[in-house]
């Protein structure tokens, strides 16, 4: 077995089923620990108030919109592209089409991946400078925040070179395929592990936030 | 930035094995959640006050101020002084844990909760500030902050019940009533410095031809144990105002005009005593709001408040007790002119004097008038001449506002508004029209 094919094979599903099975334990974690501990969540436990704290701050329709709009609405374009363009790329959707599920969905045009590509490492750079610049953000900054933000980036900067091959005879189209495909599974592995993991955090903490202040009467 | 350390003699030695015992045994999911999710984004920082009021200082970012707690249990506990200074600081003296910050953290972490853990590591390591340590002595002692007896209790009630009665006929502040509807609690700076408002709620709820009652005990409403995150007190007293309420059988303990008094009893209380306590709790503010809705109170349109007023939503009444309409509701029925602040409501801004800043007396002095500069900034664009207020620790920090920055307002709680504007009943007005 190649490396390659080591790579695109074994490798891959370890990197999904880390992704499933961290998910599933972080929530798992979560419930075992708060059913002892934070009794208050479940005496107060509404559909009504998580389901609307959830979907007002899921979508760009809160509060931090108006305060501070330029960051805000960054983060939702960075989210929306960053979560699309992986599950709808063509090449993408080929491949799990050619695995062994043979699954096969929606493929978005491709010059729209090639955009949001470029829009998710112009936001990123962009938070990078944000956390180096703004002494606010810089206080708070940890080595974490910028490996969070890195390792998004990887997955996009490689894809974007290995699609359109411009980085010349530098490195070959082959070697960035397979730093491509191994950033994308480093990205996995560590989605559920470090910073990444608030996409699993934020369903939990806005929910008990919205239970914390619904049992006040109303919705944050 | 300005803070002092905590008293200098009184620091005992540092027991690491039991500030680790104490984080552990706090550890539950949600805080667990709280400090893994925080992503650092900074949307927290201009949510503060203290932040606003110190030139945006960096070190104020709420966000910033709470991973002192994730930074202890990565230690372990294994603390130094230098580190407990700096959760003393920033617990104690740049926090009042108004929660403003979480309603624009996009996770909604309870960065308050936070901060009241690292209160209570401080505290079970004997480092509570002087004025809310001197507190929970006088509630240990005598079930009260003030440590005022059950015999002066008493006292001051029989003697606003006699002062009430010049005012209105048959007035009675009834003691340990069985079977009341309403127990009424206050707070004990009542007794002690403004026995008047016992006597005007007793006159409001005379006048409503209210079914109540105050007991004799668990009649101090107010919990300074909670600021200085001293569970196990917090929790005796508020065991003692609803062991009061089941032996008088009552259905209400009504809370004066008092914001984190109506906090502790009506949302922490379960929290602590681990069980629902079988009491409805209810705040002045729903309660007054409760009679003139019903029309058991009648405001005279002619005697309503005509100056330029405003309202100061307390953190622990409206964005922690959900309160705020109630609130604009005794506004409008009471006030011709009232403007409301920008921002209001559940999005106010803490007045400074919150989360024990007031108790805490004379160190946090200059850190509170220093923060209250955003709230008095809000005042003065309103234009307002009078302020309302229905808590105690609000009430003395924008009286002391109003002096620092010279705010030419006059700070009254509803009590007194209601009062001056509502109608009595013609056999309730005393027969000689000897004037006063």
């Amino acid at each position: 077995m190649t490396f390659l094919e080591f790579v695109e094979g074994p490798l891959l599903w370890i990197a999904f089923l880390t992704f499933i099975i961290g998910t599933i334990l972080r929530f798992v974690l979560f419930f075992a620990v708060s059913v002892k501990k934070d009794k208050i969540v479940y005496q107060y436990f509404n559909i009504k108030w998580i389901a609307l704290t959830i979907l007002r701050w899921l979508l760009p329709i809160n509060r931090d919109i108006l305060k501070n709009p330029v960051y805000t609405i960054c983060g939702y374009i960075l989210h929306f592209c960053l979560i699309l363009v992986p599950i709808f790329y063509s090449a993408h959707v080929l491949l799990w089409e050619e695995g062994v599920f043979e699954w096969t969905w929606w493929i978005m045009p491709d010059v729209w991946a090639d955009w949001m590509t470029l829009v998710v490492i112009a936001i990123i750079i962009f938070f990078i400078l944000r956390r180096m610049i703004s002494a606010d953000v810089r206080i708070l900054t940890t080595a974490t925040d910028y490996i969070a933000l890195v390792v998004t980036a990887l997955p996009f900067v490689t894809g974007y070179f290995a699609t359109h091959g411009t980085l010349g005879d530098a490195i070959s189209v082959d070697t960035l395929h397979l730093v491509h495909v191994l950033s994308g599974e480093l990205m996995l592995i560590l989605l559920p592990f470090t910073k990444l993991n608030h996409y699993i955090l934020f369903f939990l903490s806005r929910g008990v936030a919205g239970i914390e202040f619904g049992r006040r009467g109303y919705s944050i | 930035m300005s803070a002092q350390a905590p008293q200098e003699a009184a620091k005992p030695p540092i027991n690491t094995d039991a500030i680790w015992e104490f984080l552990k045994s706090r550890r539950s999911a949600r805080l667990k959640l709280w400090m893994d999710a925080c992503a650092h984004c900074g949307l927290c920082a201009d949510a503060c006050h203290y932040y606003l009021a110190n030139d945006k200082d960096p070190e104020m970012i709420p966000s910033y101020k709470a991973r002192l707690l994730k930074q202890a249990y990565k230690k372990k506990g294994k603390l130094d002084e230098a580190f407990l200074d700096e959760c003393y600081k920033r617990a104690f003296h740049e926090c009042t844990m108004c929660r403003r910050c979480t309603l624009f953290c996009p996770f909604g972490i309870d960065m308050a909760s936070m901060i009241s853990t690292l209160r209570s590591m401080l505290t079970s390591s004997g480092r509570a500030p002087k004025g809310l340590a001197a507190a929970i002595e006088n509630y240990l002692k005598s079930g009260n902050q003030m440590a005022i007896t059950e015999e002066e209790w008493v006292e001051t009630v029989e003697w606003m019940e006699e002062e009430l009665q010049d005012e209105i006929v048959g007035a009675t502040i009834p003691i340990n009533k069985k079977g009341a509807r309403i127990m009424y609690t206050v707070n004990a700076r009542e007794p002690k410095f403004y026995p008047m408002d016992l006597q005007l709620a007793a006159k409001i709820f005379n006048v409503a031809k209210e079914d109540w009652t105050v007991p004799t005990y668990g009649w101090d409403d107010t919990n300074l144990a909670m600021f200085a995150g001293d569970t196990k007190t917090a929790r005796y007293i508020v065991e003692q105002t609803f062991k009061a309420a089941d032996e008088l059988g009552v259905e209400y303990v009504a809370i004066t005009e008092c914001g984190h008094a109506y906090r502790a009893n009506r949302w922490e209380a379960e929290v602590w005593l681990g069980y629902k306590p079988k009491q409805k709790v209810i705040h002045s503010v729903e309660l007054f709001a409760e009679y003139i809705r019903s029309g058991r109170i009648k405001i005279d349109p002619a005697r309503k408040l005509s100056e330029p007023v405003t309202y100061q939503d307390p953190c622990n009444v409206s964005r922690s007790g959900g309160l705020e309409e109630d609130a604009r509701f005794l506004m409008n029925a009471l006030c011709t002119d009232f403007r409301d602040m920008n921002p209001h409501g559940n999005l106010n801004f803490c007045c400074g004097g919150g989360g024990g800043a007031m108790p805490m007396g004379g160190e946090m002095r200059k850190d509170r008038l220093k923060s209250g500069k955003v709230k008095a900034d809000q005042i003065k664009a309103t234009g307002a001449k009078y302020l309302i207020v229905p808590c105690h620790n609000c009430f003395d920090q924008i009286n002391d506002l109003n002096k620092e920055y010279d705010l030419g307002i006059k700070v009254i709680q509803f009590k007194e508004l209601i009062s001056e504007a509502m109608i009595i009943p013609e056999e309730m007005i005393p027969k000689e029209e000897d004037e006063e």
